[in-house]
């Protein structure tokens, strides 16, 4: 499937696979993860991806037309993960096949802007407290004992 | 025949109210999204703010705040500045 939307964990391996294609000399994967970044000294732990679905899938399906078209581009993926998403966990890969490597990088770093800039997705931090929860003290012993 | 218009909402715009989606009634004849999006801002001030930098969908196409209106049956969409990827 060359565009997807999924809650589910997104496979390098399977993008591979995907991009088959004899006659691609070249072929690119751009892989994003969740980064944790820092921010007021508190730290991402996870991003929520959201997307209104149907219009972000359209988008995507453009995209993926336009990439193709006259550009001697042979196969494209653009899959993006939604859901909550530790630090670490792929949420986008960008995949190019085409005959030559300089088609093939231009290309995938074109989508990946046109995506974060064009496609009705969102991420929301989910950080992890500066300030740890401790455990509660243990009862203080009574009087007379140990 | 007069009837509702479901708002989704999205991202901080859904934060901002507090829920994914509104329904409001518009008349027959619809309404001006600018008039649309004025009631929404007056009756939530901090979706207000997102309202600035918005794109706005009705039934999946993007419409032209100024010139497009909606109607009875509609959905919709507030689309805060995308952030994926």
């Amino acid at each position: 499937m060359s565009v997807r939307l999924s809650a589910r964990p997104l496979s390098v391996a399977a993008a591979y696979a995907a991009l088959a294609d004899p006659r691609s000399g070249a072929v690119v994967l751009f892989v994003g993860r969740v980064r944790p970044d820092a921010v007021g000294g508190r730290t991402v732990r996870a991003l929520a991806y959201e997307a209104h679905r149907s219009v972000a899938l359209a988008g995507l399906a453009r995209l993926e037309r336009a990439a193709r078209e006259g550009t001697g581009v042979r196969r494209v993926i653009l899959w993006h993960r939604t859901g909550q998403l530790a630090v670490g966990t792929p949420s986008v890969i960008v995949g190019v096949a085409a005959a030559h490597r300089g088609t093939a990088f231009r290309i995938a770093a074109r989508l990946i802007a046109q995506l974060k800039r064009e496609v009705p997705i969102w991420k929301t931090e989910r950080w992890r407290s500066a300030h740890p929860r401790r455990r509660p003290p243990r009862p203080r012993a009574g009087p007379g004992a140990g | 025949m007069p009837g509702p218009v479901r708002i989704l909402l999205f991202a901080t715009a859904r934060q901002a109210v507090g829920r994914p989606h509104l329904d409001r009634p518009v008349p027959a004849g619809g309404v001006a999204v600018d008039a649309l999006v004025g009631d929404l801002a007056r009756e939530f001030p901090e979706l207000a703010v997102v309202l600035r930098s918005a794109r706005y969908f009705r039934n999946g196409r993007v419409l032209r705040p100024g010139r497009d209106r909606v109607y009875p049956g509609d959905e919709f969409a507030i689309h805060p500045p995308y952030s994926g990827g």
